[in-house]
């Protein structure tokens, strides 16, 4: 589903390559945690699948495309077919939480019909029914982390990815949305989650890429957060 | 793609940027304006010059009492005089008809003219008139010839040309023209930076959702159109405004003040004025479309 071969990227006004030499190969339907300190590359890692940014060296695939020669007019269509949530929900505050997942549907030219039908399905998955009308500003940091699930899932993409979903959360909320995520994961959406919450890598015990100075120093199934484990 | 999804984009976004939205409009009314108004004064010269080169006509007027200049020395012209210049005239190639105006007649047409300045007329009694030639060319640019080769001959006061007559009002337009079109040009430059200016706060204050856009996977196209139709109907607008300004100042301007006020020449017709609006309104939408396109080309990448 995803493969990264000797994967570099510089950037031009830093003097460090964010990745180097990166080999990654993440099965359809799995669940893998990217981690890293801060700085380590993991963001990085996360845009070159969007194709948001392109390697410096090495080739990226994603759904069995090379992303290297998907011309750009392509780059939308690929895109629908990842879902992305982030550290900071990205939530357009002038929208309800319904209009919010809308608002993705609607930019990609689906019908009013779909959109109404699938809105609240899933609304209803991520846990926020009778929550639809509510503005982002009157909801929880765990809710309005949940619309942006809601959001990034609701074109049911085959890929989700995830940068430090729970950065802005405290533990006990973090869970709700690792919980979330884990189901969505086994509709057979492939999950891809930078964090650097050892508690919630610990717990899950799922696939661990560890990235260190843009160097994969450690890929292990069923892994821990740290080394010893 | 929805229309009232695109439609409703466009409007908040006219409306969050107002004021420089309304500075696009009116930059762009002045711009097309000042390049309709100097389209429609080349039109003007040019129902000028049909009208009049047809009627161009050269007058050799002949010595009178009162003649100043020292070609007649005082005298007047001579019957001898008159028919041997008559006489040559026929005999110019260059010259299609020759008709004498007598003091009688030139008294006639002058009171026919002055009708309305009846003290003026009494003043001036037909012995004051002068007797003419009146000369018509086969090509009126010849006239050089012509007034080189009678001016000096006895019994010729002056000779006159219609043309030279006109020449000062035709530059003086000219240079109406220039100043409408420089102005225009001048507009341009400013209408250009502020249109990309305006896009360019657009897509800023709308970073967020064009963000959102990207990352699900909206096209260029659905991202773009927005931003391009929002210059393209400010442009419009702009255009609209233009066209308005044009015909009222065609109305007001040239039917109203001038032609009461100068009636020795044709002027231009509603049918010039209806042919510059789509010109205008085209021209509109596509320079506020134009500098929108390039304008979101860079910033709003992929
Ligand atoms: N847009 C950018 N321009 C220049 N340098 C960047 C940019 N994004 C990230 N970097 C650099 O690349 C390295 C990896 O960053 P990042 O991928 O964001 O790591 P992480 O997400 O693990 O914190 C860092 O040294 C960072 O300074
Ligand atoms: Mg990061």
């Amino acid at each position: 589903m995803i493969r990264l071969e000797k994967v570099s990227k510089s950037y031009p006004t830093s003097t460090r390559p964010a990745l180097d030499g990166v080999d990654v190969d993440i099965e359809k339907g799995e669940f893998v945690f990217l981690v890293g300190s801060s700085g380590s590359g993991k963001s990085t890692f996360l845009r070159l699948l969007l194709k948001e940014e392109v390697p410096t060296a090495g080739r990226v695939h994603v759904a069995g495309k090379d992303l290297s020669r998907l011309s750009n007019w392509k780059i939308p269509a690929l895109r629908r077919s990842i879902g992305c949530v982030f550290q900071d929900f990205r939530l357009l505050p002038n929208k309800t939480v319904h209009q919010n997942v809308a608002f993705a549907l609607e930019v990609i030219g689906k019908p009013q019909a779909t959109i109404e039908k699938v809105v609240p399905e899933v609304l209803d998955l991520v846990g926020l029914d009778g929550k639809a009308g509510r503005m982002p500003d009157e909801l929880s940091g765990g809710e309005q982390q949940r619309v942006a699930v809601a959001r990034a899932f609701v074109n049911r993409p085959m890929i989700l990815i995830a940068d430090e979903p729970t950065g802005n959360l405290d533990p006990s909320t973090s869970i709700g949305i690792m919980k979330l995520l884990d189901r969505i994961n086994r509709t057979g959406t492939t999950v891809v989650m930078a964090t650097h919450d050892a508690a919630i890598v610990d717990s899950m015990r799922r696939r661990v890429v560890e990235l260190s100075q843009g160097k994969v120093v450690r890929d292990q199934t069923r892994g821990v957060y740290g080394y010893g484990a | 793609m929805r229309a009232q999804f695109i439609l409703s984009e466009i409007g908040i976004g006219l409306r969050r940027n107002l004021t420089m939205t309304v500075a696009v409009i009116l930059t762009v009314t002045i711009t097309l304006t000042m390049a309709g108004v100097g389209w429609l004064v080349h039109k003007q010269v040019d129902v000028m010059k049909d009208y009049w080169y047809d009627k161009v006509e050269v007058t050799i007027f002949l010595c009178g009492t009162n003649s100043s200049s020292g070609n007649c020395a005082g005298k007047e012209v001579t019957a001898e005089q008159r028919d041997q210049l008559n006489a040559d005239l026929h005999a110019t190639p260059q010259v299609e008809q020759v008709f004498y105006e007598s003091k009688r007649e030139a008294y006639e047409r002058f009171k026919v003219q002055f009708k309305d300045s009846p003290d003026l007329v009494r003043n001036v009694s037909a012995d004051a008139m002068p007797e003419s030639f009146r000369v018509k060319l086969k090509n009126p640019e010849q006239f050089q010839v012509v007034a080189s080769a009678y001016q000096d001959r006895p019994g010729v006061d002056a000779v006159q040309d219609l043309k030279k007559l006109l020449d000062p009002i035709f530059k003086l337009l000219g240079v109406g023209q220039k100043v409408a079109y420089i102005f225009a040009g001048v507009m341009l430059v400013a209408a250009t930076i502020l249109i990309s200016n305006t896009i360019r706060v657009a897509a800023f204050s709308r970073r967020r959702e064009t963000g959102i856009m990207r990352l699900v996977g909206a096209s260029n196209l659905y991202i773009q159109t927005p931003f391009l139709l929002e210059g393209a109907v400010a442009g419009l607008v702009g255009a609209v405004g233009a066209c308005g300004l044009v015909v009222i100042g065609k109305w007001y301007v040239v039917d109203q003040q001038l032609r009461p006020l100068l009636t020795f020449t044709n002027y231009i017709g509603w049918s010039e004025v209806v042919a510059t609006i789509p010109v205008l309104l085209l021209s509109g939408v596509l320079l506020c479309g134009l500098a929108s396109f390039f304008t979101i080309r860079r910033h709003l990448r992929v």
